[in-house]
């Protein structure tokens, strides 16, 4: 994206431009830096005044991390949130002075933990209170008609003022933080998972009061959750994230209608629901979240793809993994010689089991679509020579209002066509 | 879902349950007055939102309650285990067609009130629990084989010695095969004889651990046994758990919220796996959640608690097609769902009360749309609205006709 005197739409109030968050991996006694973290690796989306943005994916795809550099409690490894004042965008990790505090008032968070992010020794009233005195918005009196107004608007009271967090149940304390989030007049919340603790029925009533506050006063949400139920009903719009990358994002009516991503289409179909009739094949998805020091090439989605397609990235970390996951093979590896990604020699320490990996490979037991895109399988004694097929990263399309990243057509994805089928 | 043949055995039944807290505040009625009973193969849905007294019932089958200051007040907890195999002692044979488990029952136990020696024996091995939070279930300092090792200390001492090849009636052999270290074990390890033989009952346990590791689909197993349980995802922990849980192909299996901290993707297949593992072994299972959606999908019964006593209970199709408790209602009308327009879901309005000496009221009187006058001086009890849909509710009969409950939005 271009840098400066870039084009926005006039309601969009925050602009996420090619975020990048990592964080180092330490090692050894004078602790260098060895690797990192890919928590979230290049994720642009614009927030727009008034509507809700969901932020999906399962836990540690990067998106409360995602989160936490929108609010500015971060900042990112590469890229920037740029955030409007009077018609100009500035990166908000750029800013000094007055422009960082109008950005700070104007954009708070409602935290996930409502125990862990209320002070338990600070009195609600403080609490609620802080904000209107750091900034001078209103002193003696005037705070406690303040703070009431405040806590009236999120169903409770005066009654409340003078308690501790922990008299609370969990639907009043998320109601403390949202007054808390409310007390400057922001025009951007991001909520990082705020009814993941609650009971339904508590949800209900906090959805709701979130609902209402945010006709009222126009706000921006960024709400971030794992639970699809309530981000098909409270986002306009729906970025899906994987592994630090977003694999699709669009409004949401359409992206529930029909995914263009097979993980979005996973995600949706392994979805717990009161309407549907009974479904039995709610399958979920194969194996583990890979490591996000050592993401996948190509599309990071492909290790748990059903969908996956020869241009998809196979690498030798896949080998890796299948090894580990083998009783029996993963001890008998004793070394990875790396030419690239996608190019190495397996070093084993006998011959036979050197000639069970080749075997393995020929046979149906890996994937048709990771066979298929080898280009050598080389025995030689104790040494496997493996390459694949060298990919670029996937990246995202847009098509028509929406974006997806996958190779395959958003028809082949809905019918779910597997290759070589 | 598991349509079984053999015909309603019951294997567990809870009667007038009411186990108190003492509080400072005064007594808190976590459980008062609960009935249910669990049949054979089936699964039971115990549903209901924080604090109305699911988990407790859940783990009265165990006894893992904290007395003092829990009392049990009243009620029985009675079990019946099936007979095991005397064949394959459990593991499955042509003769018990694969379940392990004989047609006839054992004794009927009242769980409650039996020695600790006999519950010792029966935790973990008939009667086993998948807790919620599996990185707090698991013991920290022990690796993956070592816990699930235990169980089989713990019950399975003879099966362990005859895998191994060992005499089992020797004492000195038994002792490598049970889970107490003793005093002079060490010295014992002193003499070469006893060293093989310890190393005999280990490998044999090993082949125990990786054998119950492998129902639960790890990858791998014999590697994660090595392991220590913060090495591992969520996904994987719960299956460890799932694996120690079902080692000793228990026939009453509890599992409270097992799924909570997991992923969507991540929680189909754990429940898969409960799924698939309790058609095999033919267990019945209590599946305790506070997610609708959830229960529906996988339990055949469902019993909605609320406030310490069971509102409605029946057939999952039954209660799902047609809620007959105003606050069975209320919770399903406040999942989030396709259609319901944005800011209109209905909450249940207030809160859940106070379970300190509550009045002789029905506990939902308050909260409930369609509170009549005899609510608030008369508790409702389970009445039959079919064979198998009960529900504790005075309006009992055809609910108002017309459009949905009115649940009052609750305003700001």
């Amino acid at each position: 994206m271009s840098k400066e005197g870039n084009s926005y739409s006039a309601d969009v109030v925050l602009s996420i431009e090619g975020v990048k968050k990592y964080f180092p991996i330490r090692e050894g006694a004078l602790q260098r830096i060895v690797g990192s973290v890919r928590a979230v690796d290049g994720v642009s989306f614009q927030v727009k005044q008034g509507k809700t943005l969901g932020l999906v994916g399962e836990s540690g795809c990067g998106k409360t991390t995602l989160g936490r550099v929108i609010s500015g409690l971060n900042s990112p490894t590469d890229g920037g949130v740029r955030y409007a004042t009077n018609g100009i965008f500035s990166r908000i990790d750029k800013l000094k002075n007055n422009g960082l505090k109008n950005f700070r008032r104007n954009c708070q968070m409602v935290f996930q933990d409502s125990f862990a992010s209320l002070n338990p020794r600070h009195l609600v009233f403080d609490i609620v209170g802080r904000p209107l005195k750091v900034y001078n918005e209103a002193s003696g009196a005037d705070i406690v008609d303040r703070v009431i107004t405040l806590l009236e608007q999120v169903g409770l009271g005066r009654e409340h003022l003078y308690r501790y967090p922990h008299q609370f149940s969990g639907g009043q304390r998320q109601r403390v933080s949202i007054a808390r989030a409310l007390a400057l007049n922001p025009e951007i919340i991001v909520l990082d998972e705020p009814t993941s603790a609650l009971d339904v029925s508590v949800q209900a009533q906090i959805l709701n009061l979130l609902n209402d506050i945010q006709k009222a006063r126009n706000l921006a949400y960024i709400f971030i959750t794992h639970d699809l139920n309530v981000v098909r009903h409270m986002a306009d719009d729906l970025v899906v994230m994987y592994l630090g990358k977003v694999v699709e994002a669009g409004p949401t009516y359409e992206i529930f209608n029909s995914p263009y991503h097979p993980y979005t289409k996973a995600l949706i179909s392994a979805k717990p629901d009161l309407d549907n009739t009974f479904t039995e094949n709610a399958k979920g998805l194969e194996g583990f979240v890979p490591d996000p020091a050592r993401p996948p090439q190509g599309c990071r989605f492909h290790t748990r793809c059903e969908l996956a397609t020869p241009n998809c990235g196979w690498e030798i970390d896949d080998v890796v993994r299948w090894l580990e996951d083998t009783p029996g093979m993963f001890e008998e590896l004793v070394g990875v010689e790396r030419k690239s990604e996608f190019s190495a020699i397996l070093v084993f320490t006998n011959e036979a089991a050197a000639a069970k990996l080749v075997k393995t490979v020929r046979s149906e037991k890996l994937p048709f679509a990771m066979r298929h895109c080898l280009k050598k399988l080389n025995l030689d004694g104790t040494k496997v020579q493996i390459e694949f097929d060298e990919v670029d990263e996937v990246f995202l399309k847009e098509q028509g209002n929406r974006r997806s990243a996958c190779l395959l057509s958003p028809e082949d994805v809905f019918k779910g066509v597997k290759y070589g089928n | 879902m598991i349509k079984h043949s053999i015909e309603d055995k019951i294997i567990a039944k809870v009667n007038n349950l009411k186990i108190y807290f003492n509080s400072k505040r005064g007594v808190v009625h976590a459980v008062d007055g609960v009935d249910f009973e669990i049949k054979d193969g089936e699964t039971l849905g115990l549903v209901g939102e924080t604090g109305c007294g699911k988990s407790v019932t859940g783990r009265s089958f165990l006894r893992l309650l904290p007395v003092p200051p829990g009392i049990i007040k009243d009620g029985t907890v009675y079990f019946k285990p099936n007979e095991v195999c005397e064949q394959c002692l459990g593991d499955g044979c042509s003769n018990c067609g694969d379940s392990g488990r004989q047609k006839g029952q054992g004794e009927n136990v009242d769980l409650l009130r039996i020695s600790d020696k006999k519950m010792r024996k029966i935790r973990g091995d008939r009667i086993a629990m998948i807790f919620q939070d599996p990185g707090k279930a698991l013991n920290p300092t022990l690796t993956i084989g070592v816990q699930i090792a235990e169980v089989f200390l713990q019950h399975r001492s003879d099966e362990v010695l005859k895998l191994a090849g060992l005499d089992s009636e020797k004492k000195v052999v038994r002792r490598f095969a049970s889970q107490n270290p003793r005093v002079f074990d060490k010295i014992l390890l002193l003499f070469p004889e006893a060293l093989k033989q310890k190393k005999m009952v280990q490998d044999a346990l090993n082949k125990l651990v990786a054998k119950a590791l492998s129902e639960t689909q790890v990858p791998n197993p014999s590697k994660l046994m090595d392991r220590f349980p913060h090495e591992l995802s969520g996904g994987m922990r719960q299956r460890v758990m799932i694996a120690q849980a079902l080692a000793c192909n228990p026939d009453l299996l509890i599992a409270d919220e097992p799924t909570t901290a997991l992923d969507v993707t991540v929680e189909a297949r754990i429940l898969e796996l409960i799924r698939d593992l309790q058609t095999k072994r033919k267990s019945s299972v209590l599946y305790i959640s506070h997610d609708l959606s959830l229960v529906r999908r996988i339990c055949d019964r469902v019993a909605v608690m609320y406030a310490g006593k069971i509102v409605e209970i029946g057939k999952a199709e039954e209660i799902f097609a047609n809620p007959r408790h105003p606050y069975t209602r209320g919770l399903m009308a406040a999942v989030p769902s396709h259609g319901t327009p944005r800011g209109a879901l209905s909450a249940i309005k207030g809160m859940v009360p106070e379970l300190i000496d509550p009045p002789d009221s029905c506990r939902f009187s308050g909260r409930c749309p369609h509170e009549v006058e005899g609510c608030r001086f008369h508790n409702p009890i389970l009445k039959n609205v079919t064979n198998t849909h009960s529900v504790a509710c005075f309006i009992n009969n055809p609910l108002p006709a017309g459009p949905v409950p009115s649940y009052d939005r609750e305003t700001i």
